[in-house]
């Protein structure tokens, strides 16, 4: 059974249809790379997924169940995770209050309930460690790299035990040797059995990490087909609209 | 892209062949047609004076010195910058002329007197402009020191007095500038005309104003599109300052004379002047036609408030009724409170009337056709406009161990505190570590660290209350109003007083996080709205007298046990008692609370991330509208809970209560450790910044004793002065050795360039 399914997902912006008719399965544990040009529908579909737009038309399906989401929190309640292309962090919170931010470790004193530091620097470091990041939960992210916070931004993913993480560009604005750390962080994602969809414009990145590609053209799904089965030249074929459908 | 789309465009060309109604002026012919209408009310209301033609003139008149103004601050508005200095220009000019002129004083020539003034009024703007553009204050920050210092240099220069030189000024052609002339109209009109066409031709048709609305719409477009952005900035300032002190001497030539009270206010009107012409507040927009029209409504406006109506009273004297010709005004404060509430409509027009396409929706409703796509009103337009400041980039903050106290935040104050206090007891080893001065402390203290708590989860939260201190006079107002005019209880009152506090930090929140306005918009209209307000429920007057039940909250330990007849008799309670009162240990209550909410508990967390980055938090399903509302809410209860006690303090109200406060309660939380960009600041910080301008407060008010037995006090006209130059130095110093570690940035830059020497030294030798 699919972990996500889409059927017929549609996005209309006033006259301007955005996403048409997309139908997209993911199974738990796989890498899916979604590509496609600016404007092609990615962001919409990924915010669609992620709860920050309701879809116009078609039925959202997770785990079985349908869902809809009206807030991003709806997605990461039934776990959906979203790591964003800018990461958004915090910059003058710790690693630790980031990971944690808007679910907080509390320690309850009578009615008042308090923020516990310790258990969640200390909850931080194993995830941390888990990632096999050498990030320190207790510094400030503001002086952190851009490896670091992607590490960060993952860890965030792994706290809830998320089935589905949603990860939009996560190598554009870093360096190249901080990337294959990322691809790493991706990589160990997989081990954990869970999902990831990765949209991204670089070709080496999917090719090395994903299961299957997706590829998106002017709203539509025109290939969806196992990495094995492809090649850098078809993909590029099907985005810039020189190869019609595969 | 579609999103783009969707995310709506104000110029999306509806038709081809239809230019947008800004484009072809709509907006300049709807603000005449206003105006006609507004006349017509003014001559119905008052016939009298607006039916005569001397009214026009002296309409215009007034609206000249005004529009001069506008016409400066179009550049710095569209430049997405904000001048609040302007009123104080005005005036600080206009003494300075009188100064330089007046035989009392200086008695110099009137044209270089004038020059004089002028080159004082750029000097002005270019301060301002360094400030802003150079060493990244935020503009509103900046410029509303500056009329701080302004005004301060204003009392300080006339003692408060007026200077006159009426018999010199006959003399002399330049004071013509003022005077009617033979064709029957007042020359500060032709002064405006050729302002108004200079300004709209420069800024309309000339690279100066290209630049600007290029600055204005992208700065960093404009930037590397080759613009000296920053000179461009700073020429908007001067620009501004230049047509301020024009209107000062304007203003001066007119009355052969000035009082400290010139141009006091005019900030406001000139701004709210600017944005009702059309500019927006979130820059790249405006006109000078549209300004200087924008100009003439408000002083229209004001001048129909002002005027009031011819009634006819009939009153009984000694038994005979008779009939007296009265005029029926508007209270005190009545008008800055209206013109605040234009100043936030008109914010509020651009984005939310014009983009949101009301009228033609109405239009729709109305015929029953289909309604026009609605654009998504306001949103990302002015949300994230602070107007211009910096979000620092990232540098080192990292060391922790020994040192880690000398790299909180908050160090500084605290280390502060300790020397002032040294240097106090230094100064006055006789006084200064009396009970008594520690009582006076203390009690100064409570005013500024209450507002400082409120304002610390606003700064934290990257918002910024500007009206803490009227909030703090309108609660007042209300509080004494309630017992003096309607015999109402201590605790009815206290209750209404704290309601009125909530209110107002609602308000603020409310157009902060629903109407997206920046913070710093809102609580600026809040700023005149509640003052204007203080004033009119009090009817401008001093009162006095309430329940002594009630003035205990403002007395100390000693006389509230006395008032419940167990007095402490002796020994170390007794001293206690009379050192500590009951606003210190409401304080001691208060900043505990919150400081554990802020420093300990996920609320406070939420302050931090939301301040820290705002999408980050709403992105991790912080609710971060709340938090901001909530914190806006706060400062006002705060703000209400400090005016109560004010009342009680003084057992009297006084309108002027709490005036500028604002300045004090913001620069504590700067110099307690908070950023005015957001995500930073302390209870235990802000405390001790509110101790470090009670102690400079109190530093510069001690009478010192020379060493020739002679004493010296400094006037206490001056004082704004000081404390506005310590509010830019805590800014200026948190942006650039907290946020950017310029010292370490410096350190780093020499360590590199000993180790490149090294090298090359090594090299040498090896060759």
């Amino acid at each position: 059974m699919a972990l996500l399914e889409l059927r017929g997902v549609g996005k209309e912006f006033g006259a301007i249809r955005a996403l048409g008719d997309v139908d997209l399965a993911i199974e738990p544990g796989e890498a899916v790379g979604l590509m496609g040009d600016n404007g092609a529908g990615k962001s919409t579909l990924v915010k669609i997924i992620a709860g920050n737009f309701a879809p116009t038309n078609g039925s959202i399906a997770f785990d079985g169940q349908p869902v809809h989401f009206t807030r991003p929190v709806d997605a990461r309640d039934v776990g959906i995770e979203v790591v964003y292309q800018d990461l958004a962090l915090a910059d003058n919170l710790t690693a630790a209050a980031n990971v944690f931010l808007g679910r907080e470790l509390r320690r309850r004193v009578g009615p008042f309930s308090f923020l516990d530091h310790g258990a969640m620097n200390r909850r931080a470091g194993e995830l941390f460690a888990e990632l096999k990041s050498e990030t320190r939960a207790s510094d400030v992210v503001r002086a952190m790299s851009g490896g670091q916070r992607q590490a960060v931004a993952i860890a965030r993913t792994r706290l809830s035990d998320a089935k589905l993480v949603l990860m939009d560009e996560p190598t554009a604005a870093i360096s190249v040797r901080q990337v294959a750390e990322v691809l790493d962080l991706i990589r160990r994602l997989k081990d954990h059995g869970v999902a990831v969809i990765l949209i991204s414009h670089r070709m080496p990145d999917v090719f090395s990490v994903c299961d299957r590609v997706v590829v998106l053209r002017r709203g539509r799904k025109v290939a969806d087909k196992a990495i094995a089965r492809s090649s850098p030249e078809e993909v590029t074929a099907l985005i810039t609209g020189a190869k019609e459908a595969a | 892209m579609a999103i783009a789309a969707a995310a709506g465009r104000p110029d999306t060309p509806r038709s081809p062949q239809h230019l947008p109604m800004q484009l072809v002026g709509g907006w300049e012919a709807g603000l005449l047609a206003f105006m006609a209408l507004l006349y017509l009310v003014g001559v119905l209301l008052n016939p009298t004076f607006f039916g005569s033609t001397d009214a026009i003139s002296a309409v215009l008149r007034d609206t000249a010195r005004y529009g001069v103004m506008a016409v400066g601050m179009t550049f710095v508005i569209v430049n997405r910058d904000l001048d609040l200095s302007v009123g104080s220009t005005l005036g600080l000019t206009a003494v300075a002329f009188s100064i330089f002129f007046s035989p009392t004083h200086y008695g110099m020539d009137a044209v270089p007197a004038a020059l004089l003034c002028l080159g004082l009024g750029l000097a002005i703007g270019l301060v301002n402009g360094v400030l802003v553009a150079i060493l990244r204050v935020p503009p509103f920050i900046a410029t509303l020191t500056m009329l701080f210092i302004g005004r301060g240099l204003v009392l300080g220069l006339t003692g408060g007095k007026t200077i006159g030189f009426d018999l010199k000024a006959q003399g002399y052609w330049l004071f013509a500038m003022g005077e009617t002339n033979a064709l029957g109209f007042n020359n500060q009109i032709l002064i405006f005309l050729v302002f108004a066409v200079v300004g709209a031709f420069v800024l309309a048709k000339t690279r100066i104003g290209y630049e600007t609305y290029a600055v204005g719409g992208n700065e960093q477009a404009a930037q590397y599109a080759g613009i000296a952005t920053k000179a461009v900035r700073i020429r908007g300032f001067m620009i501004s300052s230049f047509c301020a002190a024009v209107a000062g001497l304007m203003n001066a030539t007119q009355d052969k004379g000035v009082t400290s009270q010139y141009g006091q206010g005019a900030e406001l009107i000139v701004i709210a002047a600017v944005i009702v012409g059309g500019a927006a507040i979130a820059g790249g927009r405006g006109r000078v036609i549209g300004a200087c029209l924008g100009a003439a409504l408000v002083v229209l406006i004001d001048k129909v408030l002002r005027e009031g109506i011819p009634v006819t009273r009939t009153i009984t004297v000694g038994g005979v009724e008779m009939e007296v010709q009265a005029l029926a005004q508007l209270p005190p404060g009545a008008v800055p409170a209206f013109l605040g509430f234009i100043l936030l409509a008109a914010v509020l027009i651009e984005p939310w009337v014009v983009r949101g396409n009301v009228f033609g929706r109405l239009k729709a409703w109305l015929t029953g056709s289909e309604p026009p796509p609605s654009l998504d009103p306001g949103g990302a337009a002015i949300v994230g406009v602070k107007t211009f400041g910096t979000a620092s980039d990232a540098r080192g903050v990292g060391a922790r161990g020994l040192r880690a106290f000398l790299h909180r935040r908050d160090a500084a104050a605290i280390i502060l505190v300790v020397v002032l206090w040294l240097v106090g007891m230094w100064l006055r080893p006789d006084f200064w570590g009396s009970l008594n001065n520690s009582f006076n402390l203390l009690l100064a203290f409570s005013e500024v660290a209450l507002l400082s708590l409120g304002l610390t989860y606003v700064i934290a939260n990257g918002d910024i209350d500007l009206s803490v201190g009227s909030v703090l006079a309108l609660s007042g107002a209300v509080a004494a109003y309630v017992m003096k005019e309607m015999g109402g209880d201590p605790l009815l009152a206290i209750s209404l007083a704290l309601a009125a506090g909530a209110l107002c930090g609602a308000v603020n929140g409310w157009l902060t996080t629903r109407f997206n306005l920046p913070s710093f918009v809102a609580t600026l209209g809040m700023f005149y709205i509640a003052r204007g307000l203080a004033a009119w429920i009090v009817s401008g007057r001093q009162l006095s007298g309430f329940p002594e039940r009630f003035n205990l909250i403002g007395r100390n330990l000693y006389e509230v046990l006395s008032y419940f007849g167990m007095p402490p008799q002796a020994g170390l309670w007794l001293e206690v008692t009379r050192a500590v009162s009951v606003q210190t240990l409401f304080l001691l209550l208060v900043a505990i609370v919150a400081g554990i909410v802020l420093g300990a508990t996920p609320f406070g967390q939420k302050v931090y991330a939301t301040g820290g980055n705002e999408r980050a938090a709403s992105y991790a399903g912080v609710d971060t509208k709340r938090v901001r509302f909530l914190s806006l809410v706060f400062s006002g209860l705060c703000a209400a809970a400090a005016g109560v006690i004010y009342v009680a303090f003084y057992r009297s109200f006084n309108p002027s209560a709490g005036l500028l406060r604002e300045l004090d309660a913001i620069a504590s939380v700067i110099i307690g450790g908070g950023s005015i960009f957001g995500g930073y600041g302390t209870i235990i910080g802000s405390l001790a910044g509110a101790a470090v301008i009670t102690l400079i407060r109190s530093l510069l008010s001690l009478q010192v004793i020379l060493a020739n037995g002679a004493s010296f006090v400094l006037p206490q006209h001056w004082m704004n002065v000081f404390i506005g130059l310590i509010l830019l130095v805590a800014v200026i110093g948190d942006i650039w050795f907290r946020q950017n570690n310029i010292f370490g940035e410096w350190r780093r830059r020499r360590q590199l360039a000993a180790a490149e020497k090294l090298r090359l030294q090594a090299g040498s030798k090896g060759a």
